[in-house]
């Protein structure tokens, strides 16, 4: 783990079928350690931004590094790897409806063959850092939006990724929850995970005064050090 | 893949399996598997019949009258040395004239009025395959020694062409209960991945291997494909087993393969064609859903 720049983005546009201009020429290098904010109105490209990252999808033209690796030239079966240095949550959480809180996270070290004393040591580990420890044995229905959001945060954090990549994962909560999300992911961060999020939470960006990355029509506008939501003249 | 993670993953394959309308699939793959055995059991007798009739075909090669005696022996080897013949038989002129005598039996009395024997000296020449006899008649025709050859060609033209027809045939429907039985097997799968596709993408998302995805679906339609061909098996080896013994009893003449290797070489097709199809129609349905 020797690179100080964990994603390099070099000219990358995305076209999508129908000549779809997702992303156009965008150049972003985010380092380890990095809390970045992807701002922009809908359709400016900001969950696709995110998608090559964990190689959802690849550029149409330029490159993407993750981790020094060139994504779009990853070999099918190296894919997984990657991601298994990624952690994705969504707005829509994407849990099982069928397995406990437990048996969610224990779910993203199942599918990697983790042994079971690992998983029996990580699951409850990921379960108190984001609070949960008493939910286990509970299921998905049985919890609140944010409730469900921290397991979707725990299973991502649970195999100790490089980066978190978040699309919204706020979109759904309420402003005392959503407020309560942030820091646990703040606290990840201060961990040494790298978190890239997309919001269109105004008072979340403006009150952490993290770095801030602009897009508008699939290009950067704005890239800030300490920005805030909208551009502070 | 780990045993832990194979055995884990088995268990969902069969706890789908009695989730999902597979029963039908079953009786369907069976019904192909039925149909495509029935062929390859009538394709091997007809083989079987083929190559008794086979075997049995001769070509007689006639012998110049003029030839020096020491060139019986010389006609013989170049005879024998011709690929695809099994056996050459000399016939004398005298052992013609008695074949000729019991054939036409009763008739037979004007033979002992003939101031001499006409009928010239001869070869039966056995075939290894009928479908050679246009190509050994032509090369046994070239020999000095040889007036002429006699065979029935176009008999043996019509065997070999039938049994080629018949096994194309088969072939023809082994593909079609490929293709048919493994898009059936492939609904019955897309049922279940349709159903776990959310967990599927999670997997992608956190890193699982296409194979620890696919193996659950892909034993789930090896298992359905296996239970059709074994089904059809069962009743394939039982009904032909009493047909054979039916047609012996009634008709003993005909070659029917009676020996429990074809039919365990038929049954271990099948169970193979089964396999195969749950496989093929396994893959089918998931290759949408593993791109993510």
């Amino acid at each position: 783990m020797g690179w100080l720049t964990l994603v390099n983005m070099y000219g990358v546009t995305k076209v999508y079928p129908g000549n779809v201009e997702a992303l156009r020429g965008v150049n972003l290098n985010i380092d380890k350690g990095d809390f970045v904010f992807i701002v922009g109105p809908s359709g400016s490209g900001k969950s696709t931004l995110l998608s090559l990252i964990y190689r959802g999808t690849v550029p149409t033209r330029g490159h993407v590094l993750v981790a020094g690796r060139n994504v779009a030239r990853l070999r099918w079966r190296d894919v997984p790897m990657l991601r298994r240095r990624i952690g994705v949550i969504f707005q829509d959480y994407k849990l099982l409806p069928d397995r406990s809180v437990y048996d969610n996270v224990a779910f993203a070290l199942e599918v990697i063959e983790a042994s079971p004393k690992e998983i029996e040591k990580k699951v409850p580990q990921a379960l108190s850092m984001v609070g949960l420890a008493h939910k286990a044995s509970a299921m998905p229905e049985e919890l609140a939006g944010g409730e469900q959001q921290r397991v979707a945060i725990a299973r991502a954090i649970v195999n100790d990724p490089l980066i978190l990549v978040a699309d919204e994962p706020t979109g759904n909560l309420d402003p005392d929850t959503t407020l309560d999300i942030m820091d646990l992911l703040c606290d990840i961060n201060v961990r040494g995970t790298t978190v890239v999020m997309a919001t269109h939470n105004h008072v979340v960006v403006d009150r952490m005064r993290k770095r801030v990355v602009q897009l508008e029509r699939g290009m950067i506008v704005r890239d800030e050090r300490w920005g805030a939501y909208c551009h502070e003249a | 893949m780990k045993l832990r993670t194979v055995k884990s993953l088995s268990g969902q394959a069969f706890r789908s399996l009695k989730k999902t309308p597979s029963v039908t699939s079953i009786i369907v793959v069976m019904a192909c598997m039925l149909v495509l055995s029935s062929f390859m059991l009538v394709a091997v007798n007809l083989t079987r019949i083929g190559n008794e009739f086979q075997a049995g075909v001769q070509i007689r090669a006639f012998l110049s009258p003029d030839m020096p005696p020491d060139a019986v022996d010389r006609t013989h080897a170049a005879i024998q040395a011709i690929p695809g013949v099994a056996s050459v038989k000399y016939v004398g002129k005298d052992e013609a004239l008695q074949r000729l005598g019991k054939q036409l039996g009763e008739n037979n009395f004007f033979l002992g009025d003939l101031p001499r024997n006409p009928l010239p000296e001869s070869f039966d020449i056995s075939l290894l395959r009928a479908a050679d006899a246009d190509r050994i008649a032509a090369a046994v025709l070239e020999l000095d020694e040889v007036s002429d050859v006699r065979y029935a060609p176009k008999l043996v033209d019509r065997l070999v062409g039938v049994l080629r027809i018949f096994w194309v045939v088969t072939g023809i429907i082994a593909v079609f209960v490929l293709v048919g039985a493994s898009l059936i097997v492939s609904n019955t799968i897309k049922l279940t991945v349709f159903a776990r596709r959310k967990e599927i993408e999670i997997m992608k998302l956190v890193g699982a291997t296409d194979a620890f995805i696919l193996f659950p679906f892909v034993l789930e339609g090896i298992i359905i494909g296996l239970l059709g061909a074994g089904a059809a098996a069962v009743i394939v080896g039982a009904g032909y087993q009493g047909l054979a013994k039916w047609i012996s009893s009634v008709a003993p003449f005909m070659p029917i393969v009676t020996d429990s290797g074809h039919l365990g070489l038929a049954i271990v097709i099948m169970l193979c064609f089964g396999a195969a199809v749950g496989l093929v129609g396994s893959n089918i349905s998931t290759k949408r859903y593993l791109k993510v």
